[in-house]
């Protein structure tokens, strides 16, 4: 609009047009898009065309430097501004494609390479040049000579008729800003035909004329105002001239010169014209919409317009003649809007509007649910379309328009029983109006809910996990939730098992990471507290865990593709695990054989089977299946990249290794904040495991010197706990288990427990379990009862016999207890001792070599060794082919020996007994 | 003379001064060697028993006084593995090397770096010499640890004792043995080939075998006697008599495996060192030959490209220094291995001492079991 009010300046007819851009973003949006047909063609019109000004403005001003540096004989420069051009000129190629090259530019070319030709054979003058310039002056030469070959036949126009062009020359450096918004017009108009052409091809007679109208009606109704005293004004104002040129030669490059000659010598008459034209379109309107009832004044109208016509009045105009609304009509204008999708200049929520408007007429009029069902998968499929990057998220309100707008749908189609939905439905076979036979829509429910799915991760992703905000979001897990229940509801009744087994998944990835607090109150035989009426109402639906059975099980037997099924089963593992059901768990674990193919799945599959790892072996400690927790963490502790593995998080060092593309993939991986497993939580009964385990071990075998560690990351947190210089009371979690890992060495089991189930450590990790008091029983059981293995182990030489009594004081644990322990250990052979029955005492055989005979077995060892590397030494000497294989053997026949050794000692222990 | 001496030792404890111009004190530099040399007795019966045999000394007479000194030097200042030094007096009379006197190095600390060990030996002999005692240098004295005393530090003082000062000794003094109820006091020289090697500083694989030598020929050990007076020996029978049975049953204490245990982790960590070094002249032998095929094929096909050459008339391609292509690869220094095998046979010699005193112990112990 300012642009009818504008001096004429291009920069100002470029905000305005920009400032259109934006507009539609704003609030007042709503009305304006609402009158897309009458008055939007013109703002669409300007989106377009501020991108040809651009380009074209660019140019010329490109051209006006070169001419510039060409009259001062700066070749520096001029080659400078040369490359820049080419490459501008490059840039608009696809307008340029459209239209052919413009004069200008040609001209520019054709005027450029004579005047180099003339520097060129100027001798004396290129004497004068300073080096730089004739450095210049050569290269552009060559340039301009290599570039001009291309455009050779338009040269060869523009020299055969220079006066022309010249003329034009001169106009445009007379109103150098009237020529670019000129040129520019024109594309503007060939333009319109991507935008708008929908409706012009609808409406062959009256789009064109109504746009005409509101151009001339606007153009009118400054007219009287502008014309006179502001003649810049005409000059900024060949959009009526320009549109008719349009018209009538349909963008012809040959036009442009056409009108500008037309302008600049019968600039008057033009002008004339013009206004005439538009009281005669002004006219044809006027005959044409009289019943809109806004004909009276032409301001009247365009003023009607601008204060804001309400919506409901407006929307006819989308059908604007008052045609019948009927189901074909809709359809096509429908399509129309569809074409439009996708488009590079297409204002995306200006889409959304519209089809929201078509969706409220079809609505008003009646026309059934097919097509309301139609307009609605459209609106949807839009809303996702919003973005047009796939790692950007909805915003909020786009984000609740959607979820409104799936539930709507889902509201018809469970309303409607005669309405067919699916994919495979082609656009032909379609029968949206109202008959007897059902409905038949082309669109895929199932496939929108699951992108509403993705997009609500996607949202939840990029939440600061910490902020209210993320709260906020969360609380519309239960609606998205809500919305898959409905829709399972709906394809069990009329879906295919594929899809069935789709939304299953679906529904399965939003229970598996929830514990079920109310069955677990119920089992443990509380009354279920019912504290407000929501807490009833959850306690009385379906148990999480019956429903995951159900729904998993389905899967297991239909699905056919073999990621859900994969899905389905690590899910049920994870639940499962998280329920503490340890032996269903595993047993699934097992039965699938995943860990032997899931090398092969796609990166969130094998997240997800992190995850189910991990929540198996935490299940499995706090079940106190000790070595099977450390099984399970052991490949993602001794990563060291937990938090990569699970998906939480990535790793800083990594930042080198990965470029921008590859972390916009990782980053859509991450799984949301409210799934994840507590890293710490992981740590330590990782570490709390491999202690439980690795301590009595060592304690074992203290001697042997091929002893194997169990748990590296264990060992290393060790030596880093001897590596303080000073050690104070422990802080973190590891120092905790540190300290408690060394005082459990000793057998001093109350200070390891005092070091592993603290205050400190409660808040930190225990009190993070459900069943915190029985996890915490477990535990002093488990340091009780290794600690007095490691005890065993360590002191054993000490003692020639020890009471069981004794022992089960100092350890607090029952002599049955105690007796299993030892006997166990016995039996394993991993003490030399018998069971004195009467007496309740354990005797000691003194079997265990000493530390002599250690040393002295080690000697052996070494020994054995030197000789080998002797004997390599010697078989150099011998020759070096041949001698290698005999070494082998060799050394094979030394292993036997010392094992034989080795065997015959023991033989010799067990003798002793 | 030697009973002269003898006798004036025992009385006066004094060695009557047998060289009596001002001469320079005897250090174990050359000059101080050459200063030495014009002396008295000595050089041409040396050079008669050089010839029929490897060294100038074939026994040693130790005074008992000098055993004490080393004793209490080493149980005054030495603790632990800490190893204390110090410097022997006396003169050889035929080719017996009498020990007379000693005295002790003080222990080195970080602090006194700048202390100068000549000095302070030039100073004492001098001193001592002031008071009529014997002032030429024959040899040091060195405490040990479980026996480990074959290193390189050893060798090389040794060696510049020997180079300086022909007759010199080195006197080892095991005082954990001696806690034990034995007195081990070894003295040591080094053979005659090692030597050779040593002046030559060759200690390459190639060197060590063209001299033929290994660990068993590296030192030669002196046969030690204890000299005592009259008198003592008088006193010490009578101290004999007079010391209780229990006094002697110390003697048959079974020692503990603490011994045993410590002499088998140092001959541990010996082997490992030498099993480093065996890979480690592995991979210089695999290396060479290596390379030497190398350097035959390189040569061999010199030779046909020249001989194609030739036939077609051509000039021969210009003989290129092999050894600059075929840089031959560092050999390691063999003495290390050898000093190791020399430390580790010492070691076994040890436990084999060891155990089998203590086993006899156990058959005696059986036997009275038995007779009881």
């Amino acid at each position: 609009m300012s642009r009818f009010f504008a001096t004429g300046s291009d920069s100002e007819s470029e905000e305005s047009s920009s400032a259109d851009e934006i507009t539609p973003k704003a609030p007042g949006t709503t009305l304006k898009q609402s009158l897309l047909l009458s008055d939007d063609e013109e703002d669409t019109k300007r989106v377009v065309r501020s991108a040809k000004d651009k380009r074209f403005e660019e140019l010329t001003n490109l051209i006006k430097t070169i001419r510039n540096a060409m009259k001062i004989r700066d070749m520096a420069k001029c080659l400078e501004e040369f490359e820049q051009l080419c490459r501008a000129f490059l840039k608009s190629k696809n307008i340029v494609d459209k239209e052919g090259v413009p004069s200008f530019y040609i001209r520019l070319l054709a005027d450029l390479e004579d005047y180099l030709n003339l520097l060129w054979e100027d001798k004396e003058g290129k004497k004068k040049m300073n080096k730089n310039n004739a450095k210049a002056l050569s290269t552009l030469r060559q340039k301009i000579r290599k570039y001009n070959r291309d455009y050779e036949t338009e040269i060869t126009a523009y020299k055969e008729n220079p006066q022309e062009s010249a003329d034009e020359e001169e106009e445009k450096e007379a109103g150098d800003s009237g020529s670019s918004s000129d040129s520019d017009d024109d594309d503007d108009d060939d333009d319109d035909g991507v935008s708008a052409k929908a409706f012009l091809k609808k409406k062959p007679e009256s789009a064109p004329d109504a746009s005409k109208f509101l151009k001339s009606s606007k153009g009118s109704g400054e007219s009287s105002s502008s014309e006179d005293d502001d003649e810049g004004g005409w000059g900024s104002d060949p959009v009526g001239s320009g549109s008719e040129s349009s018209d009538e030669d349909q963008g012809k490059s040959a036009s442009l010169a056409v009108v500008f000659l037309k302008k600049t010598h019968e600039s008057e008459k033009s002008a004339d014209k013009k206004v005439s034209k538009r009281k005669k379109i002004k006219k044809e309107h006027l005959e044409e919409e009289p019943e809109e009832g806004e004909g009276e004044e032409v301001e009247g109208g365009w003023e009607k317009v601008k204060g804001g016509v309400c919506l409901v009045k407006e929307k006819p105009k989308m059908f604007a003649k008052g045609t019948e609304i009927n189901i074909p009509v809709v359809v096509k204008k429908l399509n129309e809007i569809l074409q439009a999708r996708g488009k590079k200049g297409t204002d995306r929520a200006a889409q959304i509007e519209l089809f929201n408007a078509l969706a409220a007429i079809t609505a008003e009029n009646n026309l059934g649910q097919g097509i309301l069902v139609k307009i609605k998968f459209n609106i949807i499929a839009s809303l996702y379309d919003y973005n047009p990057n796939l790692a950007a998220f909805m915003k909020p309100d786009m984000w609740k328009k959607c979820l409104d707008c799936i539930n709507e749908l889902l509201d018809i189609l469970f309303e409607d029983n005669n309405i067919f939905i699916g994919e495979n439905i082609a656009e032909d076979s379609e029968n949206l109006a109202i008959s007897e036979q059902p409905f038949r829509v082309r669109g895929c429910i199932l496939t929108l809910v699951e992108r509403m799915d993705e997009e609500f991760t996607k949202i939840m992703q990029n939440t600061d996990p910490h902020s209210q905000e993320y709260v906020d979001n969360l609380k519309d897990e239960g609606k998205v939730c809500n919305i898959i229940d409905r829709l399972l509801d709906y394809l069990e009744t009329k879906g295919s098992t594929e899809e069935i087994c789709r939304v299953y998944l679906r529904r399965i990835m939003h229970t598996y990471y929830k514990f079920d607090y109310k069955t677990h109150r119920r089992s443990l035989g509380l009354p279920a507290e019912s504290k407000s009426e929501q807490d009833q109402d959850e306690s009385e639906g379906e148990d999480s865990a019956i429903i995951m059975d159900r729904l998993c099980k389905f899967i297991y037997a239909k699905d056919r593709t073999d990621r859900i099924r994969t899905c389905a089963i690590l899910c049920h593992i994870y639940h499962h695990a998280l329920h503490s059901r340890w032996y269903q768990a595993r047993d699934l674990m097992l039965m699938s054989h995943l860990q032997d193919n899931i090398q092969h799945a796609d990166p969130p599959v094998q997240i997800l089977y992190n995850r189910t790892m991990v929540q198996l072996g935490i299940c499995a400690f706090r079940q106190g299946m000790i070595k099977d927790a450390h099984n399970a963490l052991l490949d993602i502790q001794s990563s060291g990249r937990a938090k990569e593995l699970l998906g939480q998080g990535l790793l800083m060092r990594n930042m080198q290794e990965r470029n921008a593309e590859q972390e916009k993939i990782e980053k859509r991986r991450q799984v949301p904040f409210h799934m994840h497993i507590n890293l710490e939580l992981l740590e330590c009964v990782y570490l709390v495991s491999a202690m439980l385990l690795e301590i009595p071990y060592m304690a074992a075998h203290e001697f042997d010197a091929r002893r194997r560690m169990i748990s590296k990351q264990f060992h290393h947190q060790l030596r880093v706990g001897e590596r303080q210089p000073l050690l104070g009371p422990p802080e973190s979690m590891r120092e905790h288990v540190v300290a408690a890992s060394k005082a459990m060495k000793m057998g001093d089991w109350r200070t390891c427990h005092s070091f592993i189930i603290n205050e400190k450590m409660n808040s930190k990790v225990w009190d993070l379990f459900p069943e915190t008091q029985r996890v915490r029983e477990m535990l002093v059981r488990k340091i009780q009862e290794e600690s007095l293995r490691t005890y065993l182990f360590t002191y054993s030489s000490v003692y020639d016999s020890i009471s069981m009594h004794t022992l089960s004081e100092m350890f607090q644990l029952e002599i049955p207890t105690v007796h299993s322990i030892i006997s166990k250990m016995i039996i394993n052979e991993e003490l030399m001792a018998s069971l004195d029955q009467p007496t309740q005492t354990v005797v000691m055989h003194r079997t265990e070599p000493t530390s002599l005979q250690n040393m002295a077995l080690q000697l052996a060892e070494k020994l054995g060794s030197l000789v080998e590397n002797n004997e390599r030494v010697f078989d150099l000497k011998q020759g070096v082919y041949g001698g290698y294989f005999n070494r082998d053997q060799k050394g094979s026949y030394q292993q036997k020996h010392g094992g034989y050794q080795r065997g015959g000692y023991r033989n010799q222990n067990q003798n002793n007994y | 003379m030697a009973a002269v001496c003898g006798n004036a030792d025992v009385f006066t404890g004094r060695v009557p001064l047998r060289n009596p111009s001002p001469s320079f004190p005897r250090v174990f530099t050359t000059q101080a060697a050459s200063v030495r040399a014009p002396g008295p007795v000595i050089s041409t019966e040396m050079a008669s028993t050089a010839g029929t045999l490897d060294s100038p000394v074939k026994q040693i007479q130790i005074e008992g006084m000098v055993v004490l000194k080393i004793i209490k030097h080493y149980q005054e200042e030495g603790q632990g593995s800490e190893v204390v030094q110090g410097v022997l007096l006396g003169l050889v009379v035929e080719d017996r090397l009498e020990i007379t006197n000693c005295f002790p190095f003080p222990q080195h600390t970080e602090d006194d770096a700048d202390f100068d060990e000549v000095q302070y030996q030039m100073e004492m002999m001098r001193s001592l010499r002031h008071v009529n005692i014997d002032h030429l240098h024959v040899g040091w004295y060195q405490s040990t640890y479980y026996g480990s005393f074959v290193s390189r530090a050893l060798l090389d003082s040794q060696f510049s004792y020997q180079h300086a000062i022909e007759e010199s000794v080195v006197l080892i003094y095991d005082p954990i043995k001696t806690g034990q109820g034995s007195l081990s006091l070894k003295a040591y020289r080094l053979t005659p080939k090692l030597m050779e090697i040593c002046k030559e500083k060759d200690f390459t694989p190639e060197g060590l075998k063209k001299a033929n030598i290994g660990f068993e020929h590296m030192f030669e050990e002196v046969p030690i006697v204890i000299r005592n007076s009259h008198l003592i020996n008088v006193l010490m029978w009578e101290l004999e008599d007079k010391s209780t049975v229990a006094d002697k049953h110390e003697l048959l204490n079974l020692s503990s495996s603490n011994h045993l245990e410590k002499s088998l982790q140092l001959l541990m960590d010996r082997v490992d060192d030498m099993s480093q070094d065996i890979v480690k002249f592995n991979t210089y032998s695999r290396n060479l030959s290596k390379q030497q095929q190398q350097k035959h094929q390189y040569l061999q096909r010199r030779q046909q490209e020249n001989a194609q050459r030739q036939s077609r008339g051509e000039p021969q391609l210009p003989e290129e220094d092999i050894n600059k292509m075929f840089k031959p690869p560092q050999p390691p220094p063999r003495m290390d291995t050898l000093l190791i095998a020399g430390q580790v046979n010492n070691y076994c010699q040890n436990v084999k001492e060891f155990t089998s005193q203590n086993l006899g112990k156990l058959f005696m112990a059986e036997a009275l079991q038995g007779h009881n």
